[in-house]
């Protein structure tokens, strides 16, 4: 890898000391075995059960809108500027457009991210951009790009979910027109079983194909959407692994029934930012 | 009006306020933005701090690494600060590569923390030669709104403090190690840097701890690290002249910050 | 001051869209019924027997220039061709992005368009009040001083100091007493509401 010379590089090569750790023998089967035999997932939570949210506007203070979101442990970070000119074009287009930033911090996973945008960070700043494209009134802002800065301080699971929740309210703080307000709910498959807001170890489950002697249902999946609620629209879908038309079924079910939940969320963060401005 | 007074005049704007003694933010001339310090609430990372300086807002983690150490300093650790000015923080910053400002940031970070020897590298070497510790310290800025030097130094330090490594067993003959999780330490540090940053305003007015705006407006800053007892850092940017008189003085005003936020630290 | 306000949520439902009711200003219209995109203030103006429903955003608003409106605007280059500036309000709306304008030569003034210079009319550092004229590249705003309240009202003599306007081409440094040529708006009460 060519050296940065824009940082302080520490040593040519280091690795998690997790490594050398004592084996304590946990694999992803083990985990599951144990928690479908408990019918209860590690953290306490139903399989049904979403974690505690805690949602705010108004972080940053340089920014024309930004929220901040916390989904159990994972916190996300989310600014949005002013619509900027496009930035290195000549063409006059009609319709806006969205620039999306989705960003690890180093110290934010279990593994020490580096710097530079990775494939994975690439990859969910895409799925993000997409979601919020068929949110915001494009045709409103002609030749004008929104910018949307996406930071994970700490991943523990539904990092993307968590990220696309406050982009909304961070949108619409900033007063740039939308359709509607974003819902997002992540869920992990494995087995017949749905994870509803997986945390870090159970999305790593959920990635994994377990032997198949032991485990004969190939199922095993994570998937994200994004809603516009009242709207009764999918803004985006996004689903790696395994799964069957039957299960994907009853995952959509479960997923499109807590989208619900989150909403008055966001309505209660919105209602209270339009209650503090009419107050003098 | 006022606002729009503001954007289009704003040098006068603050003329006008600081002719009364007052900054537009209510605060005195010489008057410090409220401190909140929030450790360990990031379970990722190996420490964490989060400060906040009025709206500034920084995070620091640490993650440590397992390494072999250099050959010219068999028996040191390494300790790697990186500041990262996100383009989330304020729109002056674009993505891509570290603007000048952070790369500058960054090396001031580096040179308080070699100055102040608030950490003894030694106590990161693990079996010398063979093995020790890399800490990465990451340095985030979330909300950029003045005085960032002593956001970062504080958070720094603030991380530091609480760090705890896992033990590790060592064994030179078969050059195998082996770390136990479940028994952690924290590190020794030796002493605690606090930054102080001042803003020369018409070359005559000082303005404590500004913020982003007045750093704008001023011909120039000056920033004064202290640790425990000694003066570690000193770092000037700007034109405006200062008399040795008013500098001994800034220095002591330093030195009475760093027993205020001293108390603070020692609480948690 | 209205006391009872009508709050509603991006994606609400406000009405149905008919020949009584109809969308306006941070609204949209689907499938006959009108929906916010803005959290805000509900909003309902009488126009000509229709009713616009409008939604006021809460705080700073998302705007930008078009055709015909007044802007603020800061100098930063001037050339014999144009001067180079940058739209920081928008009426009273101020922007926390400045877009960039361009003034061109024959834009300055009404009269004699022919003999306007652009360094008799502006400098660097001004601050000028002009209109958004149609927009036919991307990218640049143009913009027209040629109207009497139009032109510069803030500016600095070459001592630093504000100076004073005497005439429709000239402003006078109150310190020095150096007379500077600039392109005057002509001050009605509402052009002085910058000056101190």
């Amino acid at each position: 890898m060519p050296i940065d010379h824009k940082r302080i590089n520490g040593p040519e090569e280091s690795v998690p000391y997790e490594l050398f750790a004592r084996l304590s023998g946990i694999t992803s089967e083990k985990t599951f075995e144990e928690t479908q035999s408990a019918n209860i997932r590690t953290d306490g939570r139903k399989f049904d059960e979403q974690r505690k949210i805690f949602l705010k506007n108004g972080v940053v203070s340089q920014a024309k809108g930004s929220a901040y979101m916390e989904m159990g442990q994972t916190k996300v970070m989310v600014s949005v500027f002013d619509p900027r000119e496009i930035p290195n074009r000549s063409d006059y287009s009609l319709k806006g457009e969205i620039y999306c930033e989705f960003k690890f911090a180093p110290f934010s996973c279990p593994k020490r991210r580096l710097h530079q945008q990775d494939n994975e960070e690439k990859q969910y700043s895409s799925i993000m951009k997409k979601a919020l494209e068929s949110t915001v009134c494009l045709h409103e802002l002609p030749n004008f790009q929104v910018d949307i800065y996406a930071l994970v301080l700490h991943n523990d699971g539904s990092a993307l979910s968590a990220a696309i929740n406050a982009a909304g309210v961070a949108l619409a703080e900033a007063g740039v027109p939308i359709y509607d307000i974003v819902a997002s709910v992540t869920v992990g498959v494995q087995q017949g079983i749905n994870f509803l807001d997986p945390t870090l170890s159970e999305e790593q489950m959920c990635q994994t194909q377990l032997t198949t002697e032991k485990f004969p249902n190939p199922n095993h999946a994570v998937v994200i959407i994004s809603k516009l609620p009242m709207q009764q629209q999918l803004c985006q879908f996004h689903q790696t692994g395994y799964m069957s038309l039957d299960q994907l079924k009853s995952a959509l079910e479960l997923l499109t029934k807590t989208c619900e939940t989150i909403v008055p969320l966001v309505q209660k963060c919105l209602l209270s930012l339009v209650t503090n401005s009419i107050k003098p | 009006m006022a606002e729009q007074y503001k954007t289009l005049h704003s040098a006068k704007y603050y003329r006008d306020y600081l002719k009364n003694d007052i900054r537009p933010d209510c605060r005195q001339l010489s008057a410090f933005r409220p401190v909140i310090i929030n450790v360990d609430s990031i379970k990722t990372a190996d420490g964490s701090a989060i400060v906040k300086i009025g709206r500034t807002t920084v995070v620091c983690g640490i993650k440590a690494e397992i390494c072999r150490p250099k050959p010219e300093t068999p028996r040191q650790g390494f300790l790697v600060p990186n500041v990262d000015l996100p383009p989330l923080c304020s729109s002056k910053f674009k993505s891509g590569p570290p603007s000048d400002q952070a790369q500058v940031l960054t090396q001031i970070i580096a040179d308080i923390l070699e100055n102040s020897r608030c950490i003894n590298l030694e106590q990161l070497c693990i079996f010398p030669d063979k093995i020790a510790w890399c800490l990465y310290a990451d340095i985030i800025c979330l909300d950029y709104d003045g005085s960032l030097i002593d956001a970062c130094a504080l958070a720094l330090i603030s991380c530091l403090k609480v760090v705890t490594l896992p033990e590790v067993e060592y064994d030179p003959g078969l050059d195998k190690q082996q770390v136990n999780l479940e028994k952690r330490s924290p590190l020794n540090i030796s002493c605690t840097f606090v930054a102080t940053t001042f803003a020369i305003f018409d070359d005559k007015l000082i303005l404590s701890d500004p913020s982003s705006e007045e750093e704008n407006l001023s011909a120039g800053t000056l920033t004064v690290v202290t640790s425990d007892e000694e003066l570690c850092y000193m770092h000037k940017p700007g034109g405006s002249p200062l008399n040795e008189e008013q500098i001994t003085k800034f220095i002591s005003i330093c030195f009475f910050k760093l027993s205020v936020i001293l108390r603070n630290i020692a609480t948690y | 001051m209205k006391v009872d306000h009508l709050i509603c949520l991006p994606g609400e439902r406000l009405s149905i869209c008919n020949k009584t009711y109809t969308s306006g200003q941070g609204t949209y219209e689907r499938q006959g019924y009108i929906y916010s995109t803005l959290a805000g203030i509900v909003d309902v103006v009488d126009k000509d027997g229709v009713k616009v429903i409008e939604v006021h955003s809460s705080g700073q608003q998302t705007i930008i220039p078009t055709q015909g409106d007044i802007v603020t605007a800061q100098v930063y280059i001037i050339t014999q061709q144009y001067a180079k500036c940058f739209i920081k309000c928008i009426g009273n709306t101020v922007l926390r992005n400045p877009f960039k304008a361009v003034v061109r030569r024959e834009n300055v003034r009404a009269t004699e368009k022919d003999k306007v210079e652009i360094y008799k009319s502006f400098r660097p550092g001004d601050i000028i009040l002009a209109r958004v004229l149609p927009i036919t590249e991307a990218h640049m705003y143009q913009l027209s001083t040629a109207e009497n309240e139009l032109g510069v009202v803030i500016a600095h003599s070459e001592h630093g100091y504000p100076m004073v306007p005497i005439s429709w081409t000239e402003m006078q440094c109150p310190k020095s007493l150096v007379k500077e040529p600039r392109k005057v708006a002509k001050s009605t009460k509402k052009k002085y509401k910058f000056e101190k």
